[in-house]
């Protein structure tokens, strides 16, 4: 190599995500509905977005498409910089349990499973495979960064709701994400419980995590790094 | 090396047969009488045709013999006996009428017909009319009848060699007749079942009177075989029932009307047609006709199959029906559990499983339930058919030492596979195709 070309250096890190001008059109039975009309939205490493918006106004259906559960009708999604608008759906679950980790308002905890064997599941998906005690190791990490180590053979019907809430957070982090999605997390919380699991939440942007929470609580909002209101499908 | 998606499937199936062991277990029970119906009627027919295809060998001869029937007229005995001698590709059969036991009184089978239906009533025939070739008819007058006596009337069967590679008699006891040594003045004769049968239940005394015979002689009974026949018959080597009948009776124009006399029956190997010809040309040269002779292929085993499938398929399809039932069970478990997992499905998307591993899942842990359904099933059959084997064996000589067919053991695995396919792939496809947002939606 004789020759090097000097390349631009980029000095603004490379946002962890994207959207750009996201429409989302339900086509059900009757009129087609608008439920999101060019959504413009961006998450940086280490960021945390609160998302507020009344019942009904598309937060979840928003975060169902960062989470890739679903695809928008209009507008372009880059992750890492790259557009991944038109991924095969092979690619996006590899993408889903590699990049995201899910936090729902419902728990979602399999019943007939231990704490430990839910937080498991993350790493039982066929994307990849590590040995048993591996597995184990990094189970009882993401039980321990949430604090209920100790409950690792409990089944989710002996556990507290704000214990269920942090068993299902482990599973989100068990496979170290670079971006969360909470929805509502705290919604089947009491007051207390809720503080607690915001703050175990926030504590994973110390490494670097993204985190986008969807609340009804403006409480909660006031803590993330940026707050966002949906409204009529669209932020302002 | 076992990848990653298949070892997560191994973990998620446990689990989830594990968290539903009832329905497993529910699901397995209509399934496993699916199954074991095909088996059951699989082995059944198996067996019946193996068992029928023995009794057929036995009665008419093993497939590919060539079989010849010729009267016991003008010499024709004699000349067969000599034409034959020493070969061994051919082996002649002649039949005729003896009575053991006591001398001059009516045997208690008369006419040599099974024991079963021996002196039920009297005398039902008529006068008998005799008509000749020219069309002229006259009454027989009736033989006299003998009063009732202990002798048992059998077909008498001497044989210019042995009839074994020909007609596969199973040995009850004793020994078979053997034709390698010098002709023994003791004549000496080997019964089958049903006359072993007479003779014990009779207490006949051992004289035996042999039609054209002049005098009585006192047999040696050496063995008792397996012949596939209802009727008593006893055999012999032809050269030792020279020694005390010279001459084969010829047999009279009565006695052939009567359907009695000497008949004569010959077995040659395929590939005999010289043979053939030269016994049919010395026959002829005697003085019978070309159509007093019948020779025919025996091809029982095809006739038989043809039969046997007809049979076959209808029980198969009952089989079959019962087997969807079990399907149609398996189904409805599935789309139920499916139903009720939905959450899990679509959260075990949501944490990055494929749509078309998760399908795998769903249908693995049917094919899983569906194989391990047959294998059962075909245990039971196995089990069945030696508890089946041990009550009615004795009753049916030819099943006794009668295996599982492995046909109905591929039957059923087959049976499971295609009833876990079936029953799974739907479930499967409604797994896959669960809609992750609405579902995880708050
Ligand atoms: N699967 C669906 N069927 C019917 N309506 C839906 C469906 N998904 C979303 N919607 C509608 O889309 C709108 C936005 O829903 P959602 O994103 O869940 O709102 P939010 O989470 O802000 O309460 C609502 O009016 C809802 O009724
Ligand atoms: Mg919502």
């Amino acid at each position: 190599m004789t020759q090097s070309f000097e390349q631009p250096t980029v000095q603004v890190q490379a946002p962890l995500l994207q959207l750009n001008g996201i429409t989302k059109v339900l086509k059900g039975q009757g009129e087609p509905r608008t439920i999101l009309s060019g959504v413009d939205f961006t998450v940086h490493p280490g960021q945390s977005v609160a998302i507020l918006g009344r019942s009904g106004s598309g937060k979840s259906t928003l975060l169902s498409l960062i989470g890739l559960f679903d695809r928008a009708d209009e507008g372009k999604y880059f992750l890492h910089g790259n557009d991944i608008t038109k991924l095969p759906e092979r690619r996006a679950a590899a993408l889903r349990s590699a990049e995201f980790g899910f936090v729902f308002q419902r728990f979602f905890l399999l019943k007939h499973l231990t704490a430990a064997q839910n937080v498991a599941m993350a790493l039982v998906n066929g994307q990849g495979w590590s040995a048993r005690r591996k597995r184990k190791q990094q189970v009882m990490e993401a039980l321990e960064q949430v604090g209920i180590a100790h409950l690792a053979k409990s089944k989710p019907t002996r556990l507290s709701g704000g214990e269920q809430q942090r068993v299902a957070i482990a599973r989100a982090l068990v496979r170290q994400p670079r971006i969360i999605l909470a929805d509502e997390p705290t919604g089947a919380l009491d007051t207390e419980t809720g503080n607690l699991v915001v703050e175990v939440l926030l504590n994973t942007t110390r490494q670097g995590c993204g985190l986008v929470l969807v609340t009804h609580d403006h409480d909660h909002a006031r803590k993330m790094g940026r707050v966002m209101e949906l409204r009529d499908g669209r932020f302002n | 090396m076992l990848s990653g998606k298949f070892r997560s499937a191994l973990v998620i199936g446990g689990q989830g047969i594990r968290a539903r062991k009832l329905r497993t277990f529910l699901s397995m029970v209509s399934l496993f009488l699916g199954v074991l119906a095909v088996v059951a009627v699989q082995a059944g027919s198996e067996i019946a045709e193996r068992a029928m295809l023995t009794d057929v060998e036995l009665q008419s001869g093993k497939d590919g013999t060539i079989m010849g029937y010729v009267p016991g007229e003008k010499g024709a005995p004699g000349i067969v006996e000599s034409t034959l001698k020493g070969r061994t590709d051919a082996v002649a059969m002649i039949s005729s009428r003896a009575i053991i036991g006591e001398p001059g009184v009516r045997p208690i089978n008369e006419g040599g017909m099974p024991f079963e239906y021996a002196n039920r009533g009297g005398d039902y025939s008529g006068p008998m009319v005799y008509c000749d070739a020219n069309g002229t008819c006259t009454e027989q007058k009736k033989e006299e009848r003998k009063p009732d006596g202990q002798a048992i009337e059998v077909s008498m069967v001497a044989l210019t060699g042995d009839i074994r590679p020909f007609k596969p008699f199973r040995s009850v006891s004793g020994t078979w007749l053997d034709f390698g040594t010098a002709p023994s003045l003791a004549p000496r004769i080997v019964l089958n079942e049903e006359a072993a049968k007479g003779l014990k239940q009779y207490r006949v005394p051992g004289e035996m009177m042999i039609d054209g015979a002049t005098h009585h002689v006192s047999p040696q009974i050496i063995g008792v075989v397996q012949d596939g026949s209802s009727q008593p018959r006893v055999y012999m080597r032809l050269d030792e029932l020279r020694t005390w009948m010279p001459a084969a009776a010829a047999t009279t124009e009565v006695d052939r009307f009567r359907g009695g006399g000497t008949q004569l029956e010959l077995y040659l190997q395929p590939g005999t047609d010289d043979l053939q010809q030269l016994i049919k040309a010395k026959l002829t040269g005697a003085g019978l006709e070309q159509n007093q002779m019948h020779f025919q292929t025996v091809n029982s085993k095809e006739r038989m199959e043809s039969q046997l499938k007809i049979m076959r398929l209808i029980f198969l399809g009952m089989a079959f029906l019962v087997l969807l039932i079990g399907v149609a069970g398996i189904l409805n478990v599935g789309l139920a559990t499916v139903g009720e997992r939905v959450e899990e499905f679509a959260l075990r998307r949501a944490v990055g499983m494929s749509r078309l591993l998760l399908a795998g899942i769903v249908l693995a842990e049917t094919l899983l339930t569906g194989l391990l359904t047959a294998a059962l099933a075909i245990g039971a059959g196995v089990g069945g058919l030696q508890v089946a084997l041990m009550m009615f064996g004795s009753r049916f000589p030819s099943l006794q030492g009668t295996a599982f067919p492995w046909e109905a053991g591929v039957a059923g695995v087959i049976a499971g596979l295609v009833a876990g396919v079936l029953g799974g792939l739907i479930p499967a496809i409604r797994a896959a195709r669960i809609p992750i947002a609405t579902v995880m939606r708050a």
